[in-house]
């Protein structure tokens, strides 16, 4: 019938039989062939996992830099009194040492690189899972702080070796629903989301190996003169850029500040110096810090807005728009310190708990 | 669904398993079933349009058989305008629009295109001119009108190549589907080495150059002549490893089941004139153009103004075929060129090298010549990859401009991977100048098991942590 149909034709002498598996003689070599593949697999599957292993034990003996500040955090060796956070203008703003000096308090900075505030209340969230919780937290922040993360984290590479974190996991798996392969595949993380080539820092650190420290309890200063990006920046937008409010990005700042309100952490928010021509340049700056006015007023944290210092009047202070320069963050970090040594409520006696000692 | 993908990495050893165990009858559906789930893996409702190209050309090759005269003709006419009215909806449509428009807009009339958006299914270009091709064979007398409607929708479905080929002939493929493949170690393995040097041409080399390539030509305007020059070269080798990367799966994973496809490029920028480049580079597209386009216009037998002129359309569609930008058209056309110059040249240039003492064979001759091809090669392909003609045109007028050994590197692309980048060229160059003077695969042969697993397994896993596994797909599926 198929045949009438046009559909199939007749077997040609040519063409071979129809036997319903391998022909004699060929049968015994195709399981020894499958099973030399199969072991061959097995190898490399080992060598991955054994690879993987030991990367990231490596990437968790590190004792300097960026992966010294998670391993503290993890290990719970912090347990500071004051903790900072936020993004990259936490992390090169405040120097915990200067606060140190002038409150007599503890502080560390585990301000996180190009990250959004999704990723920064995970950050926290581990930190509070594995060391004392702080007295107050100082929350910097930026024009994108009701932003989420989205098209990927900035250097994804840095979480695969802390996947185990229930509020890292959970935060990535919002971002990207694949991160399960990262935990699951040998190598995966560090293969498909790493482009800073951690698992060399993992597999050197598994000898021993330590980076240079440039991270200062937590505080990474950054030596860098004025770079051409904000004029680029300017260039690109003459009409002025806007940072959207997001509904979601709202709803993880209020998590942040609930968190914080549910454990009897204080929290300081502060927008800490911006370039001043960058004010200007935003378009939708009112309603950002319209926002920051509303949280003040729904948990009481105080907002701390250091737009108008004489700070961020400096362009010799800072290294792009966004970012003070070491020197610049030195004076910032002094300034605040001082206020926060000299707050009523912040600085009152029953919240010191001198304890410089344990700070490392 | 990519073969840079742990889905793929899943699919291929289950789709192999199956097609050895199966009994003979059963295998050929199981490779179209097969291509069906690799297919429907990018937008699955667009099976629908590969139906039916597959049904439109296995009819048409049905009746062609049959049909004598002039209903021959217009059986061919019919079939190649349906094929090709489906790949201009989807690839030229709003290219013709938009032109009429702007054309328009010259004499100031106001005219607005549709608003709706349509997307390009994958791989349109490749399976439709293999579609094509069988459809014209069959025409010519060159191959029977395959009668099984499951071989012939997977000779045009055949995963492996479906989507970016090599464009296979009929005479090729279409019988191996009646042979039997039994697994055999040696050909499997051989299969298996030929993906993995794609899986490196494609993760290492090609994705890691696309970085700075993509940063560069996003914005010439802000990079140096440097950055300019390093993107232009560094686009020739990823543009190389990424189709050539392709093609080695494809050649390799077919290869794994028992299939021979052909072999789709050979070293181009080894080539040391133009002519010689694209005989080398692309071979299934170059020689489809040939067969069909090319050699029915009168190729180079009628006459230098016919042949220039036959170079010229053929050379333009090609450029077209690869995109609906007048940049790709740019960059045919250009190249059409670079052949007619060279043709009419020839003379004069055997001259000029015999005047300076570089005769024949010489490694001097050799050298220059090697080096103007590859110079001509990479000024087509800035055309090729910029986003628009004026783009091209800045980077081509800015090469040499501005020169900043302090700043290399782009936002996505830091300074750490360049030795890397350098390294994977160099080791991609050496492999390919040792090809014809050893056989890199005998001399492993010849080790004992141990070490010889243990180069492999290093070589794997040193493609997996070097590889960039960002969601890049080939850029030959965008054609």
């Amino acid at each position: 019938m198929l045949e009438k149909a046009g559909i199939a034709r007749p077997m040609g002498r040519n063409e071979p039989e129809e036997r319903g598996g391998a022909a004699k003689g060929e049968l015994s070599e195709a399981p020894h062939g499958v099973a030399r593949l199969a072991c061959f697999a097995g190898v490399v599957l080992l060598l991955a996992i054994l690879l993987d292993a030991l990367i990231t034990c490596g990437l968790r003996q590190i004792n300097t830099s960026s992966f010294g500040v998670w391993n503290r955090i993890v290990d719970g060796k912090i347990n500071a009194d004051i903790l900072i956070s936020g993004s990259s203008r936490a992390l090169t703003h405040y120097d915990p040492r200067i606060i140190e000096e002038r409150t007599g308090l503890t502080a560390f900075n585990i301000g996180l690189n190009g990250s959004q505030t999704d990723m920064q209340v995970a950050r926290l969230k581990t930190y509070l899972r594995h060391n004392k919780k702080p007295l107050l937290l100082i929350q910097n922040l930026d024009l994108f702080s009701f932003q989420t993360t989205h098209g990927g984290v900035y250097d994804p590479g840095q979480y695969v070796a802390y996947l185990e974190e229930p509020a890292i996991y959970a935060a990535l798996a919002r971002i990207d629903p694949n991160v399960w392969k990262a935990r699951v595949v040998p190598l995966y993380g560090y293969a498909a989301e790493d482009l800073r080539f951690s698992w060399i820092s993992g597999a050197m650190g598994f000898f021993g190996w330590n980076p240079p420290e440039d991270h200062f309890l937590g505080f990474r200063p950054r030596y860098s003169a004025w770079t051409e990006d904000f004029e680029r920046l300017k260039a690109m937008n003459p009409e002025g850029v806007r940072f959207e409010i997001e509904a979601e990005g709202v709803s993880q700042m209020e998590e942040l500040l609930s968190l914080c309100k549910d454990q009897a952490i204080k929290v300081l928010l502060v927008y800490s110096p911006e370039y001043m021509e960058m004010q200007a340049l935003t378009t939708n700056r009112p309603q950002i810090f319209k926002r920051f006015d509303e949280l003040t007023h729904r948990f009481g944290a105080p907002v701390w807005d250091y737009s108008s210092s004489p700070t961020s009047a400096r362009r010799e202070n800072f290294y792009n728009s966004q970012h003070l320069n070491a020197e610049g963050a030195m004076t910032f970090s002094n300034d605040l310190a001082e206020r926060l040594a000299a707050d009523p409520v912040l600085g009152r006696p029953s919240v010191r708990s001198y304890s410089k000692g344990k700070s490392s | 669904m990519l073969f840079n993908s742990l889905e793929f990495a899943i699919f291929f050893p289950i789709v192999a398993t199956m097609y050895f165990v199966l009994p003979q009858r059963l295998r050929t559906l199981h490779l179209l079933v097969s291509s069906c789930v690799f297919y429907m893996a990018f937008i699955p409702a667009y099976i629908l349009i590969l139906a039916l190209t597959i049904v439109i050309d296995y009819t048409a090759g049905l009746y062609l058989e049959k049909a004598t005269g002039r209903a021959r003709v217009w059986l061919l006419a019919v079939s190649v305008i349906a094929t090709c009215l489906v790949l201009f909806v989807f690839k030229y449509f709003f290219f013709v629009v938009n032109n009429v428009i702007g054309f328009a807009g010259l004499f100031g009339w106001q005219l607005s295109g549709p608003s709706i958006e349509i997307i390009l299914p994958i791989g349109l270009s490749f399976h439709t001119f293999q579609s094509l091709s069988y459809v014209i064979e069959v025409y010519r007398g060159r191959q029977r009108a395959e009668l099984n409607f499951v071989t012939y929708a997977t000779y045009v479905m055949f995963f492996p190549q479906l989507v970016a080929g090599p464009i296979e002939r009929p005479q090729n493929l279409l019988h191996q589907f009646y042979e039997r493949h039994e697994f055999d170690y040696v050909r499997v393995t051989a299969g298996l080495k030929r993906m993995a040097w794609g899986f490196f041409k494609k993760l290492v080399i090609a994705d890691r150059l696309a970085l700075y390539v993509n940063d560069v030509y996003a914005n010439p305007q802000n990079f140096n002549g440097l950055q300019l020059t390093l993107a232009t070269i560094f686009f020739a080798y990823q543009i190389y490893c990424d189709f050539s990367g392709y093609s080695d799966i494809a050649i390799g994973s077919a290869r794994v089941l028992g299939f021979k496809l052909m072999e789709n490029f050979d070293k181009p920028y080894h080539a040391l004139t133009i002519s010689e480049f694209w005989r080398r580079w692309h071979i299934s597209l170059s020689t489809w153009f040939r067969d069909y386009i090319y050699i029915p216009l009168g190729g180079s037998r009628f006459g230098e103004r016919r042949h220039f002129a036959s170079l010229l359309v053929t050379f333009g569609i090609s450029g077209l075929w690869h995109g609906a930008n007048w940049t790709y058209v740019f960059w045919g056309l250009l190249n059409a060129i670079y052949l007619i110059a060279g043709s009419i040249s020839k003379d004069a240039r055997n001259r000029a090298f015999g005047l300076i003492g570089m005769t024949e064979g010489t490694w001097a001759r050799r050298l220059v010549m090697w080096a103007s091809t590859f110079l001509l090669t990479c000024i087509g392909w800035i055309f090729f990859r910029a986003n628009t003609m004026a783009d091209a045109w800045y980077i081509l007028t800015h090469l040499a401009i501005g020169w900043d050994f302090e700043r290399i590197s782009t936002e996505q692309f830091l300074l750490r991977q360049m030795p890397i980048a350098i390294a994977g060229i160099a080791l991609l160059e050496i492999v390919q100048l040792l090809q014809n003077r050893v056989s890199i695969s005998a001399i492993l042969a010849r080790l004992p098991l141990a070490p010889r697993w243990a180069v492999y397994a290093s070589a794997i896993i040193a493609t997996v942590l070097f590889g960039i596994f960002r969601k890049t797909q080939f850029i030959y599926f965008q054609f």
